[in-house]
């Protein structure tokens, strides 16, 4: 019965990964996302780093942050809806997975993909300025967990039961434009008022920010071990609303 | 002889249970194990609704369905396993080629590693896509799409196999391809629900036929028996003049004619056999010096056949009184049936 159990386990851990590779093959290595992906980055430094006069380090930091932030969600929110548009969904709905399995390798390809785009975005950090990280396996963790909560939170849009990926724009965009602003990454959370300040605890974009000045700077103003758990419980979290809207969907007959 | 799918009462309201559109209304039936079961009915009749409920896809508002012994809603996974679907739409990933869409599937139902290859293999060569095995699937014709979807659906050797509508839109070769695998599979062993709204395919393909309706299931039949229910609405279609429309009750006495409808300007007479009418709705309309502007026969309609074995008149729209219509004459026994 155990080893049924550990079977099971297994073959989930490969169904979830090979939805993961499908998609991963399927909308995320063409040349428009790679594109995107190249590009995100050096977006996101001349628009929020460099006008601002600020150290390097505190530049790439910010630039790490936003890039897990921006790209881990891209792309999700908006798959869901098109495959099940054109009925792929229904396949993968049918296949001999749990639900949360196909959650899991759904949220792993925007979460690879962010991380792939901050890496690119680490290495112009390195090359071009000369950046020292300061703490190597902190930003290694980081990177992972930011990206995997923030592709969860892309995710909840994508189980919007709907066949029509123009539903999930508008409330994806505001929601990410609303955490944008309410997180500590423009104003430091140090200099934040009292009120703002616990605005910002809601974010898990706070969280991610402050790991990101632990792993760069060397300094943050919470306990690298709180943003961790935050990141990760976090994504665990936004995985509950996409399950209920996917049982949701499941009624509707999406 | 043990059931593969055993369906109770199985229900579903779109939108508010008591304001909401009846797709499925309580319906019965049960697959036996290795047979053809198809599951007929005419667009909108609930059939995708039923299968989508049967392969987990959509959630039942009312009644159960057990597969494999297994109650679907509680214990989906032993019974996805060994369940292979054809949608309505071929629903291949168009970006993939032909081979890395059979090796996704593969992977997803864990066919072993080693037999992936040598199963898409043979299943391409068998559907004529070998060559295609490197092109992506968007560059595919409809028909090259359905027999990708149909490989897809068996690389796994599923047990029970669903297919919603798989030929129309195919020529017909292709479709024709299609029936004969259909009856392979069969023959190897694998229990099918096939939904159609082609009587002719039910007929060729299925041991038993189930035949829907409005949600309702009015019959499930050999298609042996239920063709004796499709031979009685058969129908010759006639228009007069002059006055075309005075001569209903007149036609309708025509020995052999069961009922008269009116059809815009036509009049519908059903028939058992159309080919003893013929001649004496001709004769008819000479002895009154009439001039036939139009005469055809008709097979037998879905509709006319769903109304034919609800003991209900043909040629009404159903839910609407029949006021001043010709009263049905002759046959109104009703076929066993379903509910
Ligand atoms: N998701 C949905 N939401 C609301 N109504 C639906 C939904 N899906 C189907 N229906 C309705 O349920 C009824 C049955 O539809 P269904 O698709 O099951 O018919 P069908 O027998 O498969 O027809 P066809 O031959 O056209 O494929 C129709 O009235 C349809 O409008
Ligand atoms: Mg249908």
């Amino acid at each position: 019965m155990k080893d049924e159990g550990m079977g099971r386990l297994r073959n989930e851990l490969a169904e979830a990964w090979t939805v993961t590779i499908k998609d991963m093959k399927v909308y995320y290595l063409k040349p428009g996302m790679i594109m995107f992906g190249f590009l995100m980055p050096f977006f996101m430094f001349f628009s929020f780093s460099v006008q601002r006069d600020m150290a390097a380090e505190q530049g790439v930091a910010r630039l790490l942050a936003l890039t897990l932030f921006f790209t881990a969600a891209a792309a999700g929110p908006f798959i869901i809806p098109m495959e099940r548009r054109l009925g792929t969904y229904d396949r993968l709905l049918a296949a001999p997975m749990s639900l949360l399995t196909l959650l899991l390798g759904k949220t792993a390809v925007g979460a690879l993909f962010a991380i792939g785009t901050s890496t690119f975005a680490l290495l112009v950090g390195v090359l071009a300025f000369g950046v020292n990280i300061a703490q190597p396996w902190l930003l290694v963790a980081g990177m992972i967990l930011g990206a995997f909560s923030f592709s969860a939170l892309g995710l909840i849009f994508g189980s919007i039961p709907t066949r029509n990926p123009g539903d999930v724009q508008m409330p994806s965009t505001l929601l990410r434009w609303g955490l944008l602003f309410i997180s500590g990454v423009f104003i430091s959370l140090a200099d934040m008022g009292a009120l703002a300040r616990a605005l910002a605890y809601i974010s898990p974009l706070t969280y991610a920010q402050d790991l990101m000045n632990h792993a760069v700077l060397g300094h943050g103003l919470l306990n690298p071990w709180l943003d961790l758990t935050v990141l990760l419980a976090s994504g665990v979290l936004f995985l509950v609303p996409s399950v209920l809207m996917h049982r949701r969907g499941r009624k509707l007959g999406y | 002889m043990t059931n593969t799918i055993e369906v109770e009462n199985l229900t579903k309201v779109f939108g508010r249970p008591e304001s909401g559109v009846v797709a499925v209304d309580h319906i019965n039936f049960c697959v036996r194990q290795g047979e053809v079961f198809g599951f007929l009915g005419p667009n909108g009749a609930g059939k995708t609704t039923t299968q989508r409920m049967l392969t987990t896809l959509l959630e039942p508002t009312e009644g159960r369905i057990v597969t494999f012994g297994y109650d679907l809603e509680h214990d989906a996974y032993p019974v996805k396993r060994q369940m292979g679907l054809v949608p309505e739409e071929a629903n291949v990933y168009t970006e993939l080629t032909a081979w890395d869409n059979l090796m996704f599937t593969a992977q997803l139902y864990r066919v072993e590693r080693a037999e992936r290859a040598s199963r898409a293999r043979e299943l391409l060569e068998n559907f004529g896509l070998w060559e295609k095995r490197d092109v992506k699937a968007q560059d595919f014709s409809k028909g090259m799409r359905r027999r990708l979807s149909i490989a897809m659906a068996i690389i796994h050797k599923p047990a029970l196999l669903f297919l919603d509508e798989p030929t129309p839109g195919l020529d017909a070769q292709s479709g024709r391809a299609i029936r004969d695998l259909i009856r392979q599979l069969n023959a190897e062993g694998t229990t099918i629900f096939l939904t159609t709204h082609q009587i002719e395919e039910a007929n060729q393909l299925c041991d038993r036929v189930a035949i829907i309706d409005h949600g309702q299931i009015a019959a499930i039949d050999t298609p042996e028996r239920l063709k004796a229910a499709f031979q009685r609405v058969q129908s010759v279609e006639v228009a007069l003049e002059p006055d075309g429309g005075a001569h209903g009750d007149a036609l309708a006495a025509l020995p052999g004619a069961t009922t008269s409808v009116k059809m815009g300007d036509k009049w519908r007479l059903y028939t058992e056999d159309p080919s003893t009418l013929l001649p004496r709705v001709m004769d008819y309309a000479r002895l009154h010096e009439l001039r036939v502007v139009s005469l055809s026969t008709l097979g037998p309609s879905l509709e006319d056949v769903f109304l034919e074995i609800t003991g209900q008149q043909v040629g009404t729209v159903r839910h609407e009184e029949g006021e001043g219509r010709p009263q049905r004459q002759g046959m109104r026994d009703r076929m066993g049936g379903g509910r």
